[in-house]
């Protein structure tokens, strides 16, 4: 939170609504901004304008059954939202995926967040005013889309994890295609990406120092993903509760120390780079095998348990409640960008209002996952 | 060759004589002509924005690995006919609670400085409307009007975006009208005149972005600055500012900011041409032909700036136009005056 | 040196400016769609066992079908209705039919003038259902 300097003039304040329909919150974020001329005082988050209570709707639905579901929680990843998901039922009825699947499940969550960053970046150049940086990062994830709908059939809403695996398993030919963007990401997009934006010096002096998250502050609110990273907390749940088998591959962790948007910006590509390497791995690596396990139990046993990822937001988990029927006692969703969200007043205060649209894009929210 | 080259001088010339063979007085002869100068001019501001809104967004399309507009028309081009025509047709919405005369006029007195630039351009050899003496202090004057409109309609539209929109249009202009004029004087203090047809006369044999390079640059900083154009395009920052001072506005009063947005850059393009890139001059083709291949040069380049870069900040703007290019634009004046003294 | 970002900005515009383009036009030209594609549902009549897996697979219970189960114990479908309003597309569905008699096509231009339209009757004849000239995809 910056210092608020009183200059000794009288002025009077604003309140300005940003949202539920305004060009840069992202959906139907709504905030309340107290406004003195440019600078911000006072911000007043209003969140629920898209909720369709999934947590209550899963609770009528079978496990199988609450994946579709799942999808539309943080519509820009579906992949990895299915993912925790699926992983949290497979705790609860502890169940061993076969290799193959793993290896799928990997590079499919790699992708997504190569997407969700394309998509980050894209949105991000938006918000300050550069249109063009919104249509590379559209086609450049589009590519990956194709990928997607041939291997589960939509474009965004995958549905693609299954209890105990994967539903359908990928082609020779998908590889090869893969393998390719990832090439063309590492070599061709991302050099575009700092070219066009990340050298530029208006956009520098646009994040840099705007915004700051201090690791204290960021670990108190719980903000965890790119954004703690970005404040110098190398925090990542592929590292430090390795899920599935991230063990087997190697790769960095960026962090940033300084918090800034401008951090946020860059550790997000440089996870880009970062997933393209993982999935070079896992493409060299993947076995042949089942996909899926033939037999999954339909009743978990009693008992509830919590498993998360690293979604390409932060860490999402689910925390599962089970009674020992088809369905799920609770269904609990940790969405990350929520609890992002709430440290929004610390990032804001005291800076102008178009730095308040940066901070709110650097943060990275999907108002599906806030609201649920 | 020589035919082409006076084409519009020698039909205004046959207009007079007819006229005068017809037998009018000489009064009704120059009222006349002044008329057809005028529907002229506003004929070239009108058909000049369409094709510039055209130009625009296909531009805009290429560099976004997109096709641009592509449905109407052979290649899209009369995409712009067809929007103009759907603003026109739509309900004129005055909204309950803004001060409704000075939100009715706004958009008006926006279009009429971009109509009164057009006088004292020189479209081509002997093609200017009016050569007046001051031509370049006229340019200054009717320029810096355009801010009064914007704080009309920020301030009438009873808007919290609308306010800041226009609070925005204010400091901006104010900041970039001084480096923008000192810009100018050093190529006044090349000339040592204010004509228009002087200055083109200067640039015969060397363009006075050769001698003035700093200038040109200063000149097209503050102009984009001057005409909203991004990456200073603060007044209407699309992402924080819904769309500034023009919040409020649809249909037709909508379409004339547009119209007007695009005639502020057609002249600020025209006047870099007229300045900086010696006018109307050029070999072999006719001197209009030039005028408007440097003009359209001077736009793309302008387009292309605009899809590239992202907006700067409203600090950063003041900053970058008081603590940078007006003391710049002073030293290069200092520079261009030591070295006048010394040749 | 300041302002060398700005000219590498300029730079990438331009290359991509004679760089050709990635967009599709639509209505003239119609998108290669995969054959695993969630379009819209088909059902192959003679197929069909009537387990009605479909049916409890589907989260929101889109699907309304009817069996009657004949003298010689046949079962014989009645009706079979699946309500695109609630629909999402997961493929549950298709997924569990032991035959493969329901599937999705490639049809996805949905949207219809009525509410009512988007109830699949998927045992009515089917109707001329002019199906999209697919023009091939300009290289």
């Amino acid at each position: 939170m910056k210092e608020v300097v009183d200059q000794g003039i009288k002025t009077q304040e604003i309140e300005v609504n940003f949202g539920p329909h305004h060009p840069s919150t992202h959906g139907v974020f709504r905030m309340v901004l107290t406004l003195d001329g440019e600078n911000v005082r006072k911000v007043n988050p209003h969140v629920g304008y898209l909720h369709r209570g999934i947590e209550k709707l899963a609770e009528k639905r079978t496990y199988a059954q609450c994946v579709p579901f799942t999808d539309r929680l943080d519509y820009i990843c579906s992949m990895t939202n299915n993912l925790a998901y699926v992983q949290t039922v497979e705790q609860l009825l502890d169940l061993e995926v076969p290799t193959r699947a793993e290896y799928i499940r990997v590079i499919v969550s790699e992708l997504q967040r190569i997407i969700n960053h394309c998509v980050f970046w894209a949105t991000f150049g938006n918000d300050l005013g550069s249109q063009t940086a919104l249509m590379y990062g559209f086609r450049d994830r589009e590519m990956i889309l194709d990928v997607f709908e041939e291997l589960t059939g939509s474009r965004m809403t995958y549905s693609y994890m299954r209890i105990g695996g994967v539903a359908k398993d990928i082609s020779d030919e998908q590889l090869k295609e893969i393998e390719r963007i990832v090439d063309y990401m590492l070599d061709e997009a991302l050099p575009e990406y700092h070219n066009l934006i990340t050298g530029n010096e208006i956009f520098q002096a646009r994040t840099k120092d705007i915004g700051i998250l201090k690791p204290e502050t960021a670990i108190d609110y719980g903000v965890t993903g790119p954004n703690l990273r970005a404040s110098g907390v190398e925090y990542d749940v592929r590292k430090d509760q390795s899920y599935g088998i991230y063990d087997k591959f190697d790769f960095d962790v960026p962090t940033r120390d300084k918090g800034d948007t401008y951090s946020r910006y860059i550790v997000r590509l440089e996870e880009i780079e970062q997933s393209c390497l993982i999935i070079k791995q896992a493409l060299n690596m993947i076995p042949e095998g089942k996909v899926q396990v033939k037999r999954v139990p339909k009743r978990p046993p009693d008992g509830s348990t919590y498993s998360s990822i690293e979604s390409p937001k932060g860490e999402l988990g689910f925390y599962l409640v089970s009674d020992g029927s088809k369905r799920p006692y609770r269904f609990r969703v940790r969405p990350p960008t929520f609890i992002h969200l709430m440290a929004l007043e610390e990032m804001m205060i005291g800076e102008k209002v178009a730095d308040a649209i940066v901070i709110l894009g650097s943060i990275d929210i999907v108002l599906g996952e806030v609201d649920r | 060759m020589g035919a082409l080259q006076n084409l519009f001088v020698n039909l205004a010339l046959f207009f007079r004589e007819s006229m005068v063979n017809i037998g009018f007085s000489q009064l009704g002869i120059e009222a006349t002509m002044d008329l057809v100068a005028g529907i002229g001019v506003l004929a070239v501001i009108a058909i000049s924005a369409l094709v510039l809104i055209y130009v625009e967004r296909k531009v805009a399309g290429f560099i976004q690995v997109r096709l641009g507009p592509n449905r109407v028309g052979p290649k899209g081009t009369c995409q712009t006919v067809a929007d103009a025509l759907k603003l026109v047709g739509k309900e004129d919405i005055i909204p309950d609670r803004v001060d409704k005369v000075p939100f009715m006029i706004a958009p008006i007195l926006f279009f009429a400085p971009a109509v009164l630039a057009f006088a004292i351009i020189p479209f081509g050899e002997n093609m200017i409307p009016i050569d007046m003496n001051i031509g370049i202090f006229y340019f200054i004057a009717v320029c810096s009007l355009s801010t009064i409109p914007i704080i009309m309609a920020g301030w009438s539209s009873n808007n919290k975006y609308s306010l800041l929109g226009a609070m925005r249009s204010l400091a901006q202009s104010l900041s970039y009208e001084i480096p923008l004029v000192f810009s100018i004087l050093g190529v006044v203090m090349i000339t040592g005149s204010l004509q228009m047809s002087d200055i083109v006369a200067a640039q015969s044999d060397m363009w006075f972005i050769v001698t003035q390079p700093i200038a040109f640059l200063i000149y097209l900083i503050a102009g984009a600055a001057e005409t909203n154009r991004p990456p200073f395009d603060l007044p209407e920052g699309e992402s924080e500012l819904v769309a500034g001072y023009m919040t409020e506005y649809s249909g037709m009063r909508w379409a004339l900011f547009f119209l007007a947005e695009y005639a502020h850059l057609f002249i600020v393009s025209a006047m870099a041409t007229t300045l900086f890139l010696g006018g109307w001059h050029g070999p072999i083709l006719p001197s209009y032909i030039w005028f408007l291949l440097k003009t359209g040069f001077m736009i793309f380049i302008l387009i292309w700036v605009r899809w590239t870069f992202p907006r700067i900040r409203i600090d950063q703007l003041l900053s970058l136009g008081w603590k940078f290019l007006l003391p710049l634009s002073l030293l290069n004046i200092l520079i261009t005056g030591v070295v006048l003294y010394i040749i | 040196m300041y302002g060398q970002g700005l000219l590498k900005g300029l730079a990438t515009t331009l290359k991509e400016y004679f760089g050709g383009y990635t967009t599709q036009e639509y209505p003239d030209e119609y998108p290669n769609l995969p054959d695993t594609f969630h379009g819209s549902f088909e059902l192959d009549v003679d197929k069909c066992v009537g387990c009605t897996v479909c049916d409890r697979n589907c989260p929101n219970s889109v699907i309304d079908l009817k069996i009657n189960r004949g003298e010689d114990k046949k079962k014989e479908i009645v009706r079979f209705k699946v309500d695109l309003t609630r629909c999402q597309f997961c493929g549950l569905c298709t997924e569990g039919c032991p035959t493969n008699a329901l599937k999705f096509n490639q049809e996805f231009e949905l949207a219809t003038y009525n509410k009512e339209d988007l109830i699949l009757n998927l045992l009515a004849e089917k109707p001329t259902q002019t199906k999209p000239k697919k023009k091939k995809e300009v290289s």
